[in-house]
């Protein structure tokens, strides 16, 4: 029996490979996500381990700030411990370090290397051994006027000894002589990151604060262990300086595991897709098996009758399942391999630079490939398995497989009740229940909708042909007919476009409604003319220098900085916006609800209402702040402001981190022109200060509304890119079923082609039926996601409701593509229904 | 009276060319050892208005003769044309709107398509060509085969007999110049099988429509005007104004 089923199995080639390709894009998205993330987190970890191997001990500032959104901001360590370092015993020689913020302006004036791609750095290049740094040509800067630069940046900018280059940094932008090139050990450039390297005094001024350093790298002579020179150092360092001392394997592991936290959220995003991509594999697997039950009703009931048991019967569709799924896991894990190099590269299109070096394939990940792929593909067979084995063996012989719905009023009734349970879950979440009970309830209502699905197919499918028909008189009626006639067959295959285009419109919604709140919200609080602004998020940004600057410009009335940096606030890191209350009113406006913003003082903070109200502070309550440096101050709570839905909870003075260590950047600069300026002048002016010279981006302010609320569209165009893929399952699923269809009708095709049915009549046919069923998936599917994404909204906005606002012309997008996939998909199926030989299916035998 | 006018009407169009001929047309199947021969130089007419039968043993190549003779199947030599346009060289787009046009079929078993009614499978023809037909002509065929009050019924919903009286109103909707039947009561009981083949009868003698019709049975073939016998793909003989029992003795004869 198992030789008999391998060998059936084997007979039908074509339906086998169609079949797993299903199960092959699906795994093979997975093993894409695992060898990319994988290759990843080698190529970070050798990156560190390289960059670190010469370092035995690592001294650091032992104050820090967790930052809100992940990773830590770290105090300075004072120059002048550099001399205890180096006068511990069993220590050869300790360089200082600097991990600051230096972009390179390119020859062209553009700056090298992307906003949110690999950092860009600024640091010390000295003679010591301890030091990253090697020279390769030329020699090592000397004063405030020189610098090197890592080889691969200089060779990307064509850059070269004696040239002049400028640099932005937090001390604004400056010009350098470049009098060397260096080496990284062997490597040229670390992780696509550019370096430009300062002597020690020049680095700390430029960068970070005269006097001060991250850290120290410290080289041990060989006479004792890393950890008796750790311990040792960190016995000598005095306590006033506030320094830490850990051995050069703990800065790697440390270092590599911070990198590891942010790929592991990106794992794990990429991972979700790729099991919904999976998910839509299942469907499309338990639909061609249940077609496949139904049309072999004659060959299942013929080995019944010749003697199999039902038990045979169910292991040889199994043995089939079983072959899909190895064969459909082993291809897909092939396909991965590209298929990483893919994902590689559309992050890379939406502004997300990793890099990759090599291959990683560890064999932990084919093995697990090979089980999800297996287990996914013989779970959605089992169903169809066992109804096979229930074909009794004197079934009624009949010509075309039809699939019993059963009570349309039973599955109406099961699918609604799913339906409200998931809708009670979602709205639980919405009054504050954990997330995971709104993926429960998200779950529900698809299962509610999947199983109504089969008892609305017919009338929809009818509904929906309507216009078919009268468009395409009979063959239009043909179509539409053939739609309806297996409504759980319609259902089914309709299903993977119906999650798809539900989960499509769902983030439509949602970014449109992002969008609109965030016009909304940037409208309110700015102001003003034109914008600088710089896409730095976490590290860097503009000179906080620049904005009185741009103010002294002739024919500008005001220009004000936006800063943000991270302290400890209450006990937890927190992001804090940082404004110039004079210069800023006008310019930068909270809603405020008590206070007033351009009194805000030194040592004051504005808080959001509803931070406000959670922590139960009002006007002159008192707040402990901790910097960077571990500096403690007291703020005093003087004004609320309305929550905005976007920007951050906390507005402090700039005048707050007077003589403390934390890196001050601006995000922004607003400018406002003087009544009856020349714009043109003074924005050539402006133009000439500040992205001229690679500092920030200039632009009016409906520009920068414009840009601001766009972002969201790249985020946007990342998931429907992830969302692909889960489509394209979706038009294999059409494709798989109108081949079975096809091919379990060709005596009917057979017979229409004889008496006069032409075979362009033949295609049209079977492509309205495909399009009919896509497009019950996507009305469906777009009805799901609009609510969905209203739900999301809901949850996740905090203007709630009202931030609702439903995007018509993505709508339509959206169900104009199903129609293209329902006529793409239709093309092969409807080419293989042209061929049906007219004198096999009309032989009267 | 309607059925009286259009008999006249058929007998006053003056004589013209045949409904359907073959010349010398061989038909083989297959290639080298493994070759056969199902039609072997045959060269034969169909009259307009006449009901014509072609009977033989199992494999003498009457359904060949059928396909062939249809623009269904390919010629290995010679020539057919219906209605006086040779089918040599018809496009297979030129050949589907012919066999649309001119062409009536009535096949033995599954001929009708499960999704559509009645009424919209007897005008099929029509509607794939995009056509509305002579609609007294298409109620004067409803009304012959009697199923005015099955025409939304499915086929699912008609028996056998029913199913082949709407294939043979399909056939006649269109007017064509020809219907090819093959073995149409094949599947059904000799009483259904007798009322779809008087049916036919009366398609040609009042309608005034030109039938040819494959059967094995003798009875069947004693509705026709005329027999044709086949034998090893090639005509045996002839017989005008058969009955049954003439029609057994030459077979027993053709048998020898
Ligand atoms: N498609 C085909 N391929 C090969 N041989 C065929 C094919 N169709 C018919 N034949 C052969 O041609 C001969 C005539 O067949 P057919 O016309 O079907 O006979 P009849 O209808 O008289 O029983 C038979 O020997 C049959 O086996
Ligand atoms: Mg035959």
């Amino acid at each position: 029996m198992l030789r008999l089923s391998l060998k059936m199995t084997l007979a039908r080639k074509g339906r086998l490979f169609l079949t797993s390709l299903a199960i092959i894009l699906g795994t093979g998205f997975l093993a894409g996500t695992y060898i990319f993330s994988d290759t990843l987190n080698s190529t970070f970890d050798r990156l560190f381990s390289d960059v670190f191997k010469d370092v035995d001990a690592y001294v650091r500032s032992s104050s820090f700030v967790e930052a809100e959104f992940g990773g830590e901001q770290r105090g300075s360590a004072p120059i002048s411990a550099l001399e205890t370092v180096l006068s511990v015993p069993g220590v050869k020689d300790a360089a200082p370090d600097v991990q600051g913020y230096a972009r390179i302006i390119g020859k062209d004036g553009k700056p090298i290397g992307a906003d949110n791609g690999p950092p860009t750095f600024g640091g010390i290049a000295s003679a010591s051994v301890a030091g990253l740094w090697n020279i390769e040509e030329g020699r090592l800067p000397v004063g405030p006027t020189e610098m090197v630069m890592d080889k691969a940046t200089a060779k990307a900018g064509k850059f070269a000894l004696g040239d002049t280059v400028r640099i932005n940094a937090q001390s604004g932008s400056r010009e350098f002589a470049m009098v060397g090139i260096v080496n990284y050990g062997d490597v040229s450039s670390p992780g696509g990151a550019t370096f430009a390297l300062f002597d020690q005094p020049t680095a700390s001024e430029f960068l970070l604060k005269p006097g001060f350093v991250d850290a120290f790298l410290v080289q041990g002579d060989g006479t004792v262990s890393d950890e008796q020179l750790t311990s040792a150092i960190n016995a000598a360092l005095s306590p006033a300086d506030k320094l830490e001392t850990i051995t050069g394997a703990q800065i790697t592991q440390e270092t590599q595991d911070q990198i590891g936290a942010v790929l592991s959220f990106l794992t794990l995003f990429l991972t979700a897709f790729s099991f919904i991509a999976l998910g839509i594999g299942c469907f499309v697997i338990y639909n061609v098996f249940s077609i496949t039950t139904a049309q072999r009703l004659k060959e299942n009931a013929l080995l019944r009758a010749i003697g199999a048991n039902k038990r045979q019967v169910v292991v040889a569709m199994m043995v089939e399942a079983l072959i899909i799924g190895l064969l459909g896991s082993a291809l897909g894990f092939l396909s991965g391999i590209g298929l990483s190099r893919g994902l590689s590269a559309m992050l890379n299109a939406f502004g997300i630079e990793l890099p990759t070096t090599g291959l990683t394939i560890q064999t932990n990940r084919i093995v697990l490939t090979m089980i999800v792929g297996t287990v996914i593909t013989i779970l959605s067979a089992i169903l169809p398995a066992l109804r096979a084995g229930r074909v009794p063996p004197l079934a009624a012989l009949r010509d075309t497989a039809l699939e019993n719905v059963g009570s349309v009023k039973r599955r109406v009734t099961i699918g609604v009740v799913a339906m409200l349970l998931g809708a009670g879950a979602i709205t639980a979440t919405a009054a504050g229940a954990s997330n995971i009970l709104l993926g429960i309830g998200v779950l529900l209502v698809f299962a509610g909708v999947l199983i109504i699905g089969p008892g609305i197919a017919k009338p929809v499918a009818l509904s929906l042909g309507r216009p078919i028909e009268k468009l395409r008189g009979v063959t239009g009626a043909m179509a539409r007919q053939n739609a309806a006639r297996n409504p759980k067959r319609t259902a089914r295959t309709a299903a993977p476009v119906l999650i798809g285009v539900a989960l499509v419109t769902a983030m439509t919604v949602f970014a449109a409604s992002v969008r609109s709140e965030v016009r909304t919200a940037i409208g309110d609080q700015f102001q003003g003319d034109y914008i600088v602004s710089s896409a730095n998020r976490q590290f860097g940004g503009l000179a906080p220098s620049l904005a009185p600057e741009l103010a002294a410009i002739p024919g500008v009335a005001q220009a004000t900085g936006l800063g943000f940096t991270s302290v400890n606030l209450d006990g937890s890191g927190k992001f804090v916006l940082i404004i110039d209350p004079a210069t800023a009113s006008g310019l930068i406006t909270f809603n405020m609800v008590q206070g007033d913003q351009s009194k805000l003082s030194a040592n004051g903070i504005l808080v959001s209402d509803t931070r406000a109200l959670a922590k139960g502070w009002t006007i002159g309550s008192t707040i402990d702040v901790a910097m960077v440096d571990g500096t403690k101050k007291i703020v005093t709570v003087e004004g609320t402001f309305a929550s905005s839905g976007f920007g951050g909870s906390y507005v402090v003075n700039r005048a707050f981190f007077e003589g403390t260590l934390n890196n001050l950047f601006d995000t922004n600069i607003y400018i406002r022109l003087v009544d009856g300026a020349n714009s043109d002048q003074v924005y050539d002016a402006l133009f000439g200060a500040t992205t001229d010279k690679g500092l920030g981006t200039l632009q009016s302010r409906d520009e920068f509304i414009d840009a601001e609320s766009g972002q969201i569209n790249q985020i946007l165009g990342l998931i429907y890119g992830l969302l692909g893929l889960s489509i394209i399952i979706a038009i294999v699923g059409i494709v798989i079923t109108l081949l079975l269809s096809v091919f379990e009708r060709r005596r009917e095709i057979g017979l229409l082609r004889a008496i006069g049915m032409t075979r362009s009549q033949v295609r049209t046919t079977v492509r309205w039926e495909s399009v009919i069923t896509s497009m019950f998936g996507a009305i469906v599917g777009v009805v799901l996601g609009v609510v969905m994404g209203f739900v999301l909204i809901l949850i996740l906005a905090d203007s709630g409701a009202s931030a609702f606002s439903l995007p018509i012309a993505g709508t339509i997008w959206i169900l104009v593509l199903s129609f293209i996939v329902g006529v793409l998909a239709a093309v092969y199926p409807a080419r293989r229904a042209t061929k049906v030989d007219i004198m096999q299916s009309i032989a009267t035998t | 009276m309607i059925l009286v006018r259009n008999r006249l009407k058929g007998m006053n169009n003056p004589p013209e060319s045949a409904a359907a001929s073959a010349t010398n047309v061989s038909k083989i199947y297959g290639h080298d050892d493994s070759e056969v021969r199902a039609l072997d130089d045959v060269t034969i007419q169909f009259e307009k208005g006449h009901f014509s039968a072609i009977m033989g043993p199992s494999g003498s190549g009457k359904s060949t003769l059928m396909h062939c003779m249809a623009g269904l199947d390919s010629l290995t030599t010679g020539s057919v044309s219906i209605n006086g346009i040779d089918l040599g060289g018809l496009s297979d787009k030129a050949l589907t709107q012919l066999r649309r046009e001119q062409i009536g079929f009535i096949f033995q078993a599954f001929n009708l398509i499960p999704t559509l009614n009645a009424k919209e499978n007897i005008v099929l023809p029509l509607s794939l060509g995009g056509l509305k037909g002579d609609a007294s002509w298409i109620e004067n065929v409803i009304d012959a085969i009697g199923l005015r009050d099955r025409l939304e019924h499915r086929p699912s919903e008609l028996s056998g007999g029913q199913q082949q009286r709407v294939a043979v109103a399909r056939a006649l909707a269109s007017k064509p110049a020809i219907i090819f039947a093959d073995e149409p009561t094949g599947n059904l009981d000799s009483k259904t099988g007798g009322e779809v083949l008087g049916f036919m009868r009366r398609a040609v003698t009042d309608l005034g429509q030109t039938i040819v019709m494959v059967t094995h049975d003798a009875v069947a073939a004693s509705y026709a005007d005329r027999i044709v016998f086949l034998k090893d793909g090639k005509i045996a003989g002839e017989m005008f104004e058969p009955t049954p029992d003439r029609v057994l003795d030459y077979l027993k004869h053709l048998g020898e």
